[in-house]
């Protein structure tokens, strides 16, 4: 039975999103604000709102048993929980259950079984996903040599009781491994007291990958090509783009393969995301984790395969059957993403809340703006700082990069600080534009040269 | 009759919207009252002086939030303005408003009742939790401004207190 009036738990432009989406098809929508959100662009959208707390997150968005009770006294059949908050939180998809509320994701069991690391990784074995090689505690340098011979080098010493750089020696042949061993052991004893070490393959130069999914709930699993999401701050994606335009075809194939068939095992249901590091001197890919929500960067997938996901995750949460089939599904062209966020990168990119005096978007062919910010929006201090997400999409990655640059020239947002002058500068770097860009590259190499232009 | 106060044309209007009646009128020295359930509805003699802060209680718009819950009438009539020094106590989250400690038994607090600080007005229940709000303040209870059982926003006003 298709949804009839869906509980919108999320903020800022995913909450807007989903209004939109839920809207085209005819479903109503309950906004389920915080205090501070209560004039937003997505309460004014929404056919009602619920204040249901304060502005600080955790007696607002991160209250479960607020947002299904709002849910159920305003007679929605439906809860869409957005990304972040509690999206992947288990208790709220059991609380809807059992209140009777459809939860717009996964099914409880799917997100404890991909939400758990180890679990996860069970699974991923499970359906051949290969995971980054490592041994287990080793006790001597020929132990690790001989380890290291049969996983091929470089590879990288671990510390087996902390973190934190502490103990860890690249080595990229067998007399480097053999001389760092002793210097690592020695240095994770003076860190932790324990100078056991193991060693895992030493990935050089990693991308960030991805497959979009869409589970039917039934075995069926649908994929939508797959993100590279290399560019990354402190883990924190910042540029994202689809397809993979480094992957050669075959991997591509391997990689949706691996995504779906993890995903198929257990019959999951709704929009999800298997994340993985690709080493590009091996050409091979490893699992990471699997994200059991919509994303943010899900947009730069709509554009290539020109479906609305958003509307696609109501659609199978109402039980509809989708005429869409694997062989629909064509990515064309090229599409990147571009988070702007209310931040200063020349203050280490500190937050920058406050009111926007001036919004001027750019307008154009291939362009879209994800975004409930306008002139006199607040940013208010309490959640996340993004305030928009620029998306570009173009026949192949060049016009792409071509039209992004073109945007971000023309976007002027007065008011507050934004991290549109940063993005401009990576978007015009050659390693950008030639695609040379690892999950390192940002921060080892063009933060430093951004910190020393002359223009500050 | 003279000396008659805003609490008592309070006490009125409370009788009114809790009745079945769709008009009252009253005239007494110095004062006419005229109250109506019919929105834009006028006296039909308007000879008295309404005293500066009365309106009909339906013929204005009532002052809620903005935007809240479209289902269904949720806002009673809010009388506007209220005296400076009354009080409100507001809804400390979203939840379900309850009058009584259960169905079937006196409520917490009535309209003229005195109250302590600590004195318990209401529950609020999330998810079959209750959870009691306080007075705040010393005083009298002088409006009870949402029905029993019915949604309530984060700091939405329930009751108005006279405080002491």
């Amino acid at each position: 039975m298709a949804l009839r009036r869906i509980l919108v738990a999320n903020r800022g432009e995913i909450a807007l999103r989903i209004v939109r989406a839920a809207r085209s098809l005819g479903i109503e929508t309950v906004l389920a604000a915080s205090a501070a959100d209560r004039d937003s662009m997505a309460a004014r959208e929404a056919d009602s709102v619920v204040v249901i707390g304060p502005s600080a997150a955790r007696d607002s968005y991160l209250n479960p048993r607020l947002i299904v009770h709002a849910a159920t006294a305003t007679g929605c059949d439906g809860l869409h929980p957005g990304y972040g908050f509690l999206s992947e939180r288990q208790s709220l998809a059991a609380m809807c259950d059992e209140a009777g509320v459809v939860f717009v994701g996964p099914t409880r069991d799917s997100i404890e079984a991909v939400g758990d690391k180890l679990s996860a990784r069970r699974l991923a074995r499970a359906a051949g996903i290969a995971m980054t090689p490592g041994s287990e505690k080793l006790g001597t340098a020929a132990e690790a040599v001989a380890f290291a011979e049969r996983i091929g080098f470089p590879v990288v010493t671990k510390a087996s009781a902390g973190g934190g750089g502490r103990g860890m020696v690249v080595a990229r042949d067998p007399k480097a491994l053999a001389d760092g061993f002793q210097r690592a052991s020695i240095e994770a004893k003076e860190a932790f007291g324990d100078g056991t070490l193991y060693i895992e393959r030493y990935v050089q130069h990693a991308r960030h990958v991805e497959v979009q999914l869409l589970g039917l709930g039934d075995g069926r699993v649908l994929h939508f090509g797959e993100r590279d999401c290399s560019l990354q701050r402190r883990y924190q994606k910042m540029v994202e783009e689809a397809p993979a335009a480094a992957l050669p075809e075959t991997t591509r194939n391997r990689l949706h393969k691996a995504a779906v068939d993890l995903l198929a095992a257990i019959r999951y249901r709704n929009a999800g995301t298997v994340e993985f590091l690709y080493d590009v001197e091996r050409d091979d890919f490893y699992f990471m984790e699997v994200n059991a929500r919509i994303q943010v960067e899900h947009p730069v997938s709509e554009m290539i395969t020109g479906v609305d996901l958003v509307r696609l995750q109501l659609k199978i949460a109402g039980g509809e059957p989708l005429r869409i089939q694997q062989h629909d599904i064509a990515p064309r062209g090229h599409a990147i993403e571009a988070r702007i966020i209310a931040e200063n990168p020349d203050r280490g990119f500190a937050p920058s809340p406050g009111r926007i005096r001036v919004w001027r978007p750019p307008h154009g062919e291939g362009m879209r703006l994800d975004t409930a910010m306008e002139e006199g929006a607040d940013v208010p201090p309490f959640y996340d700082s993004m305030i928009a997400k620029l998306i570009v999409h173009a026949h192949d990655r060049s016009a792409a990069v071509e039209r992004l640059r073109a945007a971000l020239e023309s976007f002027v947002v007065e008011g507050i600080s934004t991290n549109i002058p940063f993005l401009r500068a990576i978007a015009a770097h050659p390693d950008f534009l030639d695609n040379r860009v690892d999950t390192r590259w940002l921060e080892s190499v063009f933060l430093p040269q951004y910190g020393q232009r002359k223009d500050v | 009759m003279t000396d008659i106060k805003t609490q008592d044309i309070e006490a009125l209007i409370e009788i009114f919207d809790n009745s079945h009646w769709r008009e009252m009128s009253l005239k007494v020295e110095g004062l006419e009252l005229f109250l109506s359930k019919t929105p834009g509805a006028i006296a039909h003699s308007s000879t008295g002086h309404h005293p500066a802060d009365l309106a009909p209680a339906h013929a204005t718009a009532p002052s809620a939030p903005a935007r809240t819950i479209s289902d269904g009438a949720k806002t009673k009539s809010t009388l506007a303005p209220v005296p400076d020094h009354w009080v409100a106590v507001r809804a400390p989250n979203l939840g379900t408003f309850y009058r009584s400690p259960k169905p079937g038994v006196a409520p917490y607090v009535t309209v003229g009742q005195t109250v302590a600080a600590d004195t318990e007005v209401c529950l609020i229940e999330v998810m079959k939790l209750f959870t009691s709000v306080l007075a705040g303040v010393e005083g009298t209870v002088r409006k009870v401004l949402v029905e029993d059982s019915e949604l309530v926003e984060y700091d939405q006003p329930l009751f108005l207190i006279e405080p002491v």
